[in-house]
């Protein structure tokens, strides 16, 4: 007895969780949900919350994520208006806003919706060809429309998306932007050309500044030593000055002082290594002249 | 015994038949796993129950033949008509041939089927697909049914072979059961999926696949085992093809009684009939209720741990004032009225912009822009492209004609550190929130580079062009709605690409480091130079000054010493001028020759030419040391 009750009581809330299961849904606050009778579209939930609904097979519910959903749109190349080759990828928010709308563009797969979305970000980047690449990278700030191009890839994608999809796009971003390989390559060897022309800068301005520091050292080095030099002779200068008026007493007899000079010359010219060869008439070696007469010897 | 069981037959192989066919529909609709590995039973289950019947039928021929033939031979006893013949018995003998040929390729054929459904089931399984949210609700409902009709069928069918010794209604009757548990599974792995576990399916797909194969090796070893079994007369063949494990598995009463019965045994005593054996056969069912109330009971509370935060939702909705439950204990109203969605929002999170850090050169403690040090895909070149900077230097080139690329390229990998400040917007407002963070912090640095010179960004501007970043994808961030805070944005690798063979780009940048150094160098070389030359000259130049006192000095005192000493020459000349010539001039001459060659020619009224050798004699000074006789000093002397 008790145990039937026991089963009684489980399959009556077994039944009723079934029920519920058959008759109800749930909207949560990150989805909206169309209900569809017999195939046929009648209504739309876009409020969070508690719904009721005809058991399957009557009416049927789709759930969409109705939060902001990212899409990349391919990598492609392209040029822009000066003929500059640019490989680009932009990124897509996108929400569903008719759910309606969005079930019978999609039927209701996001991975169909961004595989429509692909061609269309893909046109809309095609915007580039009407600006040249300074307009994309520059230092100048009023030169650079780096914004102003992509807001304009972003009304284009607006515009195509505006009434037939059911979503709304809400921001669009460059994702990447680089150059081609091959353009790669030349920049690369540019930016290697730079560097060494800078180097040669570098190098170059070290020698001259190098060569300036030597020049003016030594000019100043050189100006020490001629200042130096000239200031010893009006040293030397002055002294033979007070010298002279030292010499001036010589003045007092000449014919002595030329004696002695003489003299001192004499002394001065013998000093070294000198052979003379002295007739006999020289003074004192008159004197040998007496003797040898005397004695009558002879010598060659 | 007499009852035709032949009806009970057609209906089990009809509800397995349909029964499967309808869940092959169904777990393909619903992309249920369990469901397809339930359908490969019950098509095993209606190919078993088909022969079985088949068998049935044979077995009832006999039966009436052999009525037949009992009666005729009653009826004519006396005659000898009719003998035992073999021909007498067609029935018997095409049961005969049945059993003997028949069943054994069936049952090699089953196994064969076994066994390849359950190489099927293990190629296909892994590329399973999570089952379908919008056909679970009818999936679940569908199964459920199936687990009734069919569980009815086969207690009645397992019932009436057990009491009655129908033998033949056993496999099918086995496989019914089985299929009403499998359908049971179905069910409740669809139910799982609705409460969020898809992987449920799965894993209950993955139990029964392991099942069938068991099934395939019993019913191998079964078949050989057949092949070595003693034939006794009269003793009813075992039914090949009808599975020990699947009678098992479709009856887990019969499990727990011969669990029992086992352990009375083991024990000698009746353990089945203590109370608590009897208590606990009579309140199972309650305990198992008892769980599953308390399962129920605890979603009516929510713990969050401290490193999280929950959003509570009531029927989906954001739940009123309490949209973000804080660590701690909640109340909540049951599953599946409020859910509660944790996210680990206090974590700091990170991601990294451009080029990915390699994982496998994390170990290495330095980094150089002349090697490689970024995460490589497969097929991807060594370098990927860098991000295009702007570059001063070119955008003031007006060369027309010539167009170069005005920009440079920057290998750039920017680590960002976020944490999540509003979990409503972060959660409710973005699909994937985590990715439009990185996109949008992607075009920012971009966005930022183009816009920039590459050599201040690469020196100085460094720190101040990090916080520019962090601020603008901050900015990005909170127009998006994004509710993060973003914490840091690294700029420490940012470096000229590596270029590739011929060009080896950070290699020259390298280079211009080194040529700066190397003017730097230069300048002090020769500013070292200065440095010595000046005060060098200013000291030769203190050198010549003093030499040129010294020299004046040495000059005026000379000076007055030979005017002093003049004018005592004066005093002694005036006293006697020609005896004072006389002894100065010889006084000098005396001093002056002594060391001089002398010649002195005595004949000066000669005309003869004289030829003196004045060479010097190189070795004068050896030969003045010698004291020499004083003969050879006179005839030097004469000579």
């Amino acid at each position: 007895m008790k145990q039937n009750k026991i089963t009684l009581v489980t399959s009556g809330v077994l039944l009723l969780i079934f029920l519920c299961m058959l008759f109800t849904f749930q909207v949560r606050q990150t989805e909206v949900a169309v209900v569809t009778t017999f195939g046929r579209y009648s209504r739309s939930v876009t409020e969070a919350g508690f719904q009721w609904r005809l058991p399957w097979p009557v009416q049927k519910v789709y759930w969409f994520d109705n939060r902001l959903q990212t899409f990349e749109s391919k990598i492609d190349q392209l040029t822009t208006g000066d003929q500059i080759s640019l490989v680009i990828s932009v990124y897509l928010g996108w929400r569903v806003t008719n759910p309606k709308l969005f079930l019978e563009s999609f039927n209701g797969d996001i991975t169909k919706a961004e595989q429509t979305l692909e061609p269309i970000a893909r046109n809309a980047k095609s915007v580039l060809g009407s600006y040249r690449f300074g307009d994309l990278v520059s230092t100048n700030q009023a030169e650079l429309k780096f914004d102003q191009i992509e807001k304009e890839m972003f009304e284009a994608v607006q515009a195509q998306t505006k009434s037939n999809y059911g979503l709304t796009i809400e921001s669009l971003g460059i994702k990447q932007l680089n150059l081609p390989d091959s353009i790669t390559t030349i920049v690369f060897e540019r930016m290697k050309k730079e560097r060494e022309t800078l180097v040669s800068i570098y190098q170059s301005e070290g020698d001259r500044e190098g060569k300036n520091i030597k020049a003016k050292a030594d000019a100043a080095a050189n100006a020490i030593i001629a200042r130096a030099n000239a200031d010893a002779e009006t040293i030397i200068g002055e002294a033979e000055q007070k010298a002279a008026q030292f010499y001036a007493q010589f003045e007092k007899n000449p014919e002595l002082a030329k004696f002695l000079l003489d003299l001192k010359a004499v002394k001065q010219s013998l000093k070294e290594h000198a052979s003379l060869i002295l007739g006999p008439q020289t003074p004192p070696f008159n004197l040998l002249n007496v003797a040898t007469n005397n004695s009558s010897s002879s010598t060659r | 015994m007499e009852r035709n069981i032949q009806p009970i037959g057609v209906i089990n192989a009809c509800a397995l038949l349909v029964a499967g066919v309808i869940s092959a529909i169904l777990a393909r609709y619903a992309g249920a796993a369990t469901g397809m590995v339930g359908v490969v039973f019950l098509a095993l289950g209606f190919l078993v129950a088909a022969v079985s019947y088949f068998q049935m039928r044979l077995e009832e021929r006999e039966r009436l033949e052999k009525l037949e033939f009992d009666e005729l031979k009653k009826s004519r006893s006396a005659s000898a008509l009719f003998t035992e013949d073999a021909e007498t018995f067609t029935a018997r003998r095409s049961r005969e041939q049945f059993e003997r040929f028949f069943l054994p390729i069936f049952t090699a054929l089953l196994f064969l089927t076994q066994a390849g459904a359950a190489w099927w089931l293990s190629k296909t399984l892994p590329k399973a697909e999570p089952p379908k949210l919008n056909a679970a609700t009818m999936a679940l409902a569908l199964y459920a049914l199936f687990a009734l009709i069919l569980f009815l069928l086969g207690k009645y069918s397992s019932s009436l072979a057990r009491l009655e010794g129908q033998r033949l209604l056993r496999p099918g009757a086995g496989y019914l059961m089985l299929g009403a548990f499998m359908s049971g599974l179905a069910a409740t792995s669809e139910a799982a999926t609705l409460c969020d576990f898809p992987k449920v399916d799965l894993y209950v797909a993955y139990g029964l696949g392991v099942v069938l194969a068991f099934t395939a090796v019993e019913t191998l070893v079964g078949l050989v085992l057949e092949i070595y079994r003693p034939r006794v007369k009269g003793q009813a063949a075992r039914l090949l093809y009808e599975s020990r494990l699947i009678g098992l598995l479709g009856q887990p009463r019969g499990l727990i009684t011969t669990a029992a019965q086992a352990l009375d045994y083991q024990f000698g005593f009746k353990v089945s009939d203590t109370w608590i054996f009897k208590f606990l056969k009579e309140a199972v069912l309650l305990i198992i209720l008892l769980q599953l109330g308390a399962l129920f009971f605890s979603t009516t509370f929510v713990i969050i741990d401290p490193n999280e935060q929950g959003l509570l939702e009531h029927f989906g909705r954001q739940g009123g004032g309490r949209a973000t439950l804080e660590p701690g204990f909640h109340f909540k109203w049951p599953w599946p009225i409020d859910k509660v969605y944790r996210h680990q929002t206090r974590q700091i999170r990170s991601f990294t912009v451009g080029e990915q850090p390699d994982s496998d050169a994390a170990n290495e403690r330095t980094v150089l822009w002349t090697k490689p040090h970024f995460k490589r895909g497969e097929g991807e070149s060594s370098e990927s492209p860098g991000m295009l900077v702007a570059s001063r230097s070119q955008t003031t080139q007006t060369n027309k004609n010539e167009k170069p690329v005005p920009a440079n390229i920057l290998t750039v990998s920017i680590p960002f550190q976020y944490q999540i400040t509003n979990l409503v917007d972060w959660a409710y407002q973005h699909s994937d929130p985590d990715q439009l963070l990185q996109k949008l912090a992607n075009r920012e640095v971009i966005r930022y580079l183009v816009n920039v010179d590459m050599d201040s960004i690469m020196s100085d501007n460094r720190l101040a062009a990090a916080e520019e970043i962090r601020r603008r994808v901050q900015e990005r961030a909170n127009e998006a709605k994004l509710g993060v805070n973003i914490v840091f944005a690294g700029l420490q690798d940012i470096h000229p690409p590596l270029g590739n063979k011929q060009t080896q780009v950070a290699a020259s940048f390298e280079q211009v480091f080194s040529a700066k150094q190397q003017k730097q160098t230069n300048i002090l070389h020769w500013q070292a130079y200065a440095a010595r030359t000046i005060p060098a000259a200013q000291a030769k130049a203190t050198n010549i000054i003093s030499e040129a006192y010294n020299t004046a000095l040495s000059k005026v005192t000379l000076a007055e010493g030979q005017s002093a000493r003049f004018t005592n020459q004066m005093a002694a000349y005036q006293a006697s001028p020609s005896v004072y010539t006389s002894r100065t001039y010889l006084e000098t001459l005396a001093q002056s020759l002594a060391p001089a060659n002398k010649y002195v020619l005595m004949a000066t009224n000669t005309q003869d030419v004289l030829n003196l050798n004045l060479e010097e004699n190189i070795r004068g000074d050896l030969l003045n040391r010698i004291v020499a006789p004083p003969e050879m000093n006179k005839a030097a002397t004469n000579r």
